[in-house]
């Protein structure tokens, strides 16, 4: 398989600034390599600020790493990002973690979603093409015209999803997509985004503290502690043979709380 | 310690919460569990009475031999944070951003009147050891947002403890934590109850928590109680069809990573329904895959041996060795791919 996306060496700082001052002050990401095949799926798993949403915004171009490479289909991500700004962005989508939070509660259903084709394609999506979006996610049309707060979290968190492919990208992050939304429910949005990304063929990154969701989903793992990967390999291997300390607590605490019995 | 009967709530024409029988014996831990919307948080707050102004209450809830329902406003807040503590599910917004931890904590005991001045800073290190927070005269010192998620919660559990409660109240108190900080507030939330001989009444809509860490778990959907027993029988044998979806959408711990790697998880069907919108007869019907034609009258209580009760007219077979796997293969043909 080729590599779509990949970094390496990648430190990043948000006191960048500072970091003359006090040249030994830590940084936020140390260190990073990654290298992600096209079509595959990668979980990115740590506790509160280790540094895994950041990771992800570097990778998708929101914010600018510090020190480091990032090479997305053959071209840097700086060259990307001055010459080829909106094709790089419509080819990177990102969901994020509180549905409720990322649609402007303002705007009706239909405005938001069609944003990105605005903004990325430079034009007006047909009312057909809305309606198909929707339907790709399971919600029917007439939402359309309804507003963020109308909607449950679930059918929200859909929304999202369905904006973020709108633009038909290659690669979909995820940023803790299910950490505000019930066990029920959490079930149905993961089987969506497994369901989408066999259907249009996407690398998919899913970034969760929870071992158990990325488990269910991802055949690669990168355990992130303190801004450095601590432990990166195959799911199976990841989960049965932890190669440190800090893998291993995280397996166990999500087998505290699992009823499937062995 | 607390027992709930004939208990109704009603807001508006809406009947959100009718429960026949609920009870906590003193230093046991209650799990109640359910989706959103299924009125876990209206049956816990009724107790203290911090229900909406327009929330009407019938039956009985008696803590400690008291009357709780239509107490004045006055004795509710004698018992609220004295004899009952609680702890709600987001710890930023349930402390208050301006003023320092150590201080709230020292503001209840000092309401309450429950140790002599000169001792509530004494007493409150004391209550942070408990909780077993770093370095507590430092961290009495901080401000809210200087403290990780963990540690305000600790904040918080060391402020709803603070007076001795009889009964603790903590409604999602790990759901906006991460899965290992998760781990130890569970862990210290059962040691303090077993030192204390604190009854805790434990509200969170993921199964796999309740199971962690409570005794004796009720299941409470569209208001009404639809199963409770031991934990262990609730997880192990559960007989309503509620229950048994519950246990199957746990995302689990695969012992076959590889084998369960991209397959769909098992889901339940639908939504929860708003306030109102339930079909009359057994709450889970429309969404239940194996709903028969009396589903459409409300199903009586089945008592079993053990405590372990259930309203349903088509319940699981006992006879089914180890049910969370049994369903996983059964309902992911059903549900898998539509929603």
């Amino acid at each position: 398989m080729t590599v779509l996306l990949e970094a390496s060496e990648l430190f990043f700082d948000y006191h960048a600034h500072l970091r003359r001052r006090d040249p030994n002050a830590s940084w936020t990401l140390r260190d990073i390599n990654v290298a992600m095949p096209a079509g595959s799926t990668v979980g990115i798993v740590g506790e509160s600020g280790s540094g895994k949403s950041t990771l992800v915004r570097l990778l998708c171009g929101l914010i600018v790493q510090s020190r480091g490479r990032i090479t997305f289909d053959g071209r840097s991500l700086t060259e990307w990002l001055s010459e080829d700004r909106r094709e790089f962005h419509r080819r990177n989508q990102i969901v994020f973690q509180s549905p409720a939070s990322s649609l402007d509660p303002r705007l009706r259903i239909k405005t938001s979603l069609s944003e990105p084709t605005k903004a990325l394609e430079q034009r007006k999506p047909e009312a057909t093409e809305l309606r198909n979006w929707l339907q790709d996610v399971g919600l029917s049309g007439e939402v359309l015209s309804r507003y963020p707060h109308q909607l449950s979290g679930g059918q929200l968190q859909r929304i999202a999803v369905a904006r973020a492919l709108s633009v038909r990208p290659d690669v979909l992050y995820a940023d803790e997509p299910t950490s505000a939304l019930d066990v029920s429910v959490q079930a149905q949005v993961l089987n969506l985004l497994m369901g989408l990304k066999q259907r249009h063929g996407l690398t998919l990154v899913l970034v969760s503290h929870d071992l158990a969701v990325v488990a269910r989903v991802c055949e690669q793992i990168i355990v992130l502690k303190d801004g450095q990967v601590v432990e990166a390999g195959g799911t199976a291997a990841v989960m049965t043979d932890p190669k440190t300390d800090y893998t291993r607590t995280l397996v166990e605490a999500s087998r505290a709380t699992s009823l499937v019995r062995t | 310690m607390l027992e709930i009967n004939d208990l109704t709530i009603t807001i508006g024409p809406h009947q959100i919460v009718s429960i026949e029988h609920l009870s906590i014996p003193a230093g046991r831990r209650l799990g109640l569990v359910g989706e959103s919307g299924s009125g876990k948080t209206m049956t816990a707050m009724s107790i203290i009475g911090l229900l909406p102004r327009d929330a009407v209450v019938t039956g009985s809830i008696t803590f400690s031999g008291v009357e709780m329902v239509n107490r004045s406003e006055r004795d509710l807040s004698n018992i609220r944070g004295a004899e009952i503590g609680v702890i709600f599910q987001d710890p930023l917004r349930a402390l208050n951003p301006t003023m320092r931890v150590g201080k709230q904590v020292s503001e209840a005991l000092r309401l309450h009147n429950t140790v002599p001045r000169k001792e509530v800073k004494q007493r409150t290190l004391a209550l942070f050891e408990q909780v077993q927070l770093p370095n507590p005269a430092v961290l009495a010192r901080r401000y809210p947002h200087q403290l990780s998620g963990g540690q305000q919660q600790r904040v918080l559990i060391s402020m709803a403890i603070a007076c001795d409660p009889k009964l603790l109240i903590a409604d999602e108190p790990t759901t906006a934590l991460d899965v290992t900080v998760q781990k130890e507030i569970l862990e210290l939330l059962e040691r303090l109850s077993a030192e204390r001989g604190m009854a805790v009444l434990f509200v969170s809509h993921d199964l796999g928590v309740i199971e962690a860490i409570s005794d004796h778990v009720a299941v409470l959907y569209g208001g009404s109680l639809v199963e409770t027993g031991p934990a262990e029988d609730i997880v192990t044998s559960p007989r309503h069809r509620y229950t048994e979806a519950l246990i199957s959408v746990n995302p689990g711990h695969p012992e076959d990573i590889d084998a369960s790697l991209g397959k769909p998880l098992v889901t339940i069907k639908g939504s929860v329904p708003p306030m109102g919108a339930f079909l009359p007869g057994c709450r889970f019907r429309g969404r239940c895959p194996h709903e028969i034609e009396q589903c459409a009258v409300e199903p009586p209580i089945t008592e079993m041996t053990g405590d372990h009760s259930f309203k349903c007219w088509n319940p699981v077979d006992p006879a089914l060795v180890n049910p969370a796997l049994a369903i996983d293969s059964d309902d992911a043909e059903l549900l898998s791919g539509r929603q």
